[in-house]
């Protein structure tokens, strides 16, 4: 049997955290763009409490995976998800679920920086005032403390009133962030969030990750692998659609058991 | 270290074809200022006599009487900006509602034959919207709206102030009515324009906070574009107060300040249309510019509010 041949018949190795950790889960999640399968009968465990990295080759279905867990993917007609997604056991797929809800609940922070046209005061406050009425004094304390725990709190102080399009690239993401976080949702999705950032910025918004995870479960889908290293508690590894690996950090870039994991952390493709 | 490489990249010296490119671009906009100032100082000279002979009261008084040779501007300044505003308020929700359906909420299929359709109806000249709103519009307006009016409206009451009026279906309200028809595509369009041109990922980042369709409209992509919407409007304001061959079908071409919406008045555009190949006395005609003169102003200040409102936005 030839390598080629051996990688295909792979089986997936997939050691998630034990049940009862779990705050999100997928099982045999399948997506369609149109007629295109995107995602082939996917099962992930996400850790509540820790920091989950998506890794893999571009077009692996990485980001689509993430845009399943908050249905973003429901603004464009031709998408579609099949199979489970729990939430604290209840499928979101099911229709029973409210979309804003559920947004809500699971955040999401973007490959680029989306402040909206208003102050920083306002885009952290944004989400909050869609999800019920606040006191003044209140809206305050959580637009502060938001950011603050987004770490930009002390670089915006004096100017919770000017845009927040004025920012730079790396404050604007951390912007993001706080207006993600302001909501307390249970779970934080970010597709890519520092590829438009450079390494100062990055570094600042992977520690700012690495304090958020005490509050809320992060899910990253990256490009970078150091980043996954640096920051995951588990890492999945997909490639044309599949999981095809899943473990702690650790183990995923020291020990892969799969040929594919091994030749793509070691920088072999991908 | 690198100088080498940097004199290899120095910009070699401009060649004659460069000079002759700037020089055409540096003509074709100083030609569009002269034209600009070739226009104001020709219609200020042409209206002098008007000014000269009437003064502020050029502007105030509403009487505009060829025969005793008295002119005021109030009654076609007036019919002007009413009628403006009026379409403006009618087509604007519209227009921004029209143009929403299609970016947010119709389905694919559907979205390209009615943009396609929109386009089209921005399209069609002014004279036919005239015609029919003087064939169709008008006459229906005359028989289902005005005539049962006239039975119930007591004289001298606030309703007949406003809605009183010979019921021949020419006035400043069908007027109002044809414009914001014609306006009402255009502004459409480029809206759809506009909303199209939000990033993607705004939009979701709206909807991943859990926002509704409306709060996500209403909160981040209308304020997204706000200055493309202001410029519409402007724009859309602008069409409608310099409309003239559909307004001078409709509006019932009376002088004088109209007495209510329903009653015939005239507009600054389709006064100088009507009058112009007929007016013999010099202060006629010098009359006839000066109004031109107000309303380029009347357009200018319109376009110059605009800037002031975006500008001070920005702080």
């Amino acid at each position: 049997m030839s390598l080629a041949d051996a990688e295909l018949n792979e089986v997936p190795h997939l050691e998630h955290p034990p049940q009862d950790a779990l705050a999100l889960e997928t099982r045999g999640l399948d997506f369609y763009y149109g007629k295109t399968q995107a995602l082939h009968g996917v099962d992930l465990g996400i850790a509540r409490g820790k920091i989950t990295a998506l890794i893999g080759p571009s077009g692996c279905g990485k980001s689509t995976l993430l845009r399943a867990m908050n249905r973003i993917y429901e603004l464009y007609p031709n998408q579609r998800a099949e199979g489970e997604i729990l939430l604290d056991g209840e499928d979101i797929l099911s229709g029973q679920v409210n979309a804003a809800d559920l947004r809500a609940r699971v955040g999401m922070v973007f490959q680029k920086p989306t402040p909206f046209p208003m102050s920083i005061y306002d885009n952290v406050a944004f989400g909050v005032r869609l999800h019920g009425s606040t006191s003044k004094a209140e809206l305050d304390a959580i637009v502060e403390r938001s950011l603050r725990r987004a770490a930009l709190w002390d670089e915006v102080e004096h100017k919770l009133g000017s845009s927040g399009l004025g920012l730079s690239g790396g404050q604007q993401q951390r912007l993001c962030v706080a207006r993600g976080i302001a909501v307390e949702p249970e779970i934080l999705l970010l597709d890519e969030p520092a590829s438009a950032l450079d390494p100062v910025s990055t570094a600042k918004l992977e520690d700012t990750l690495l304090q958020l995870k005490k509050d809320f479960t992060i899910v990253i889908v990256t490009h970078n692998l150091q980043q996954a290293a640096r920051i995951a508690d588990y890492t999945g590894f997909m490639f044309m659609g599949k999981l095809i690996e899943f473990a702690p950090t650790a183990s995923i870039f020291s020990t892969p058991r799969l040929v594919r994991t091994r030749n793509y952390v070691t920088g072999r493709f991908g | 270290m690198a100088t080498r490489a940097d004199s290899a990249v120095t910009r070699p010296a401009a060649r004659w074809d460069e000079y002759l490119f700037r020089a055409a671009c540096f003509s074709a906009a100083t030609l569009l200022m002269a034209a600009l100032a070739g226009v104001v100082v020709s219609l200020a000279i042409g209206g002098w006599p008007a000014f000269k002979a009437f003064g502020w009261r050029f502007f105030i008084t509403a009487e505009w009487n060829p025969v005793t040779d008295l002119y005021g501007a109030a009654g076609p300044i007036v019919g002007t900006l009413v009628t403006g505003f009026l379409a403006l308020a009618m087509a604007l929700p519209l227009a921004l509602g029209v143009a929403i359906f299609l970016t947010e909420f119709c389905p694919r299929r559907l979205a390209q034959p009615i943009a396609v359709a929109v386009e089209l109806l921005a399209g069609i000249p002014s004279i036919v919207y005239g015609m029919w709103g003087l064939f169709v519009f008008a006459p229906w307006f005359a028989a289902h709206v005005q005539a049962p009016l006239a039975v119930h409206l007591t004289e001298g009451s606030w309703a007949a102030r406003f809605f009183g009026g010979v019921p021949n279906g020419a006035n400043i309200f069908t007027a109002s009515v044809i414009l914001a028809v014609m306006i009402l595509p255009y502004m459409a369009a480029v809206f759809r324009e506009l909303f199209l041109s939000v990033p993607a990922q705004v939009r979701e980042a709206a909807f991943g906070l859990g926002s509704t369709s409306f709060e996500a409209v209403s909160k981040v992509i209308v304020p997204y574009v706000r200055r493309g919407v202001v410029g519409v409007v402007m724009l859309g304001l602008g069409r409608a107060l310099g409309e003239t061959m559909a307004v001078t079908f409709i509006i019932g071409n009376a002088h004088g300040l109209p007495h209510s919406l329903f009653d015939a008045g005239s507009t600054i555009a389709s006064t100088i249309a009507n009058e112009f190949t007929e007016a013999t006395g010099e202060l006629h005609t010098a009359s006839l510019i000066a109004l031109g003169l107000v309303l380029f102003i009347i357009t200018f200040a319109v376009l110059a509010i605009a800037r002031v409102l975006l500008a001070s936005e920005r702080h």
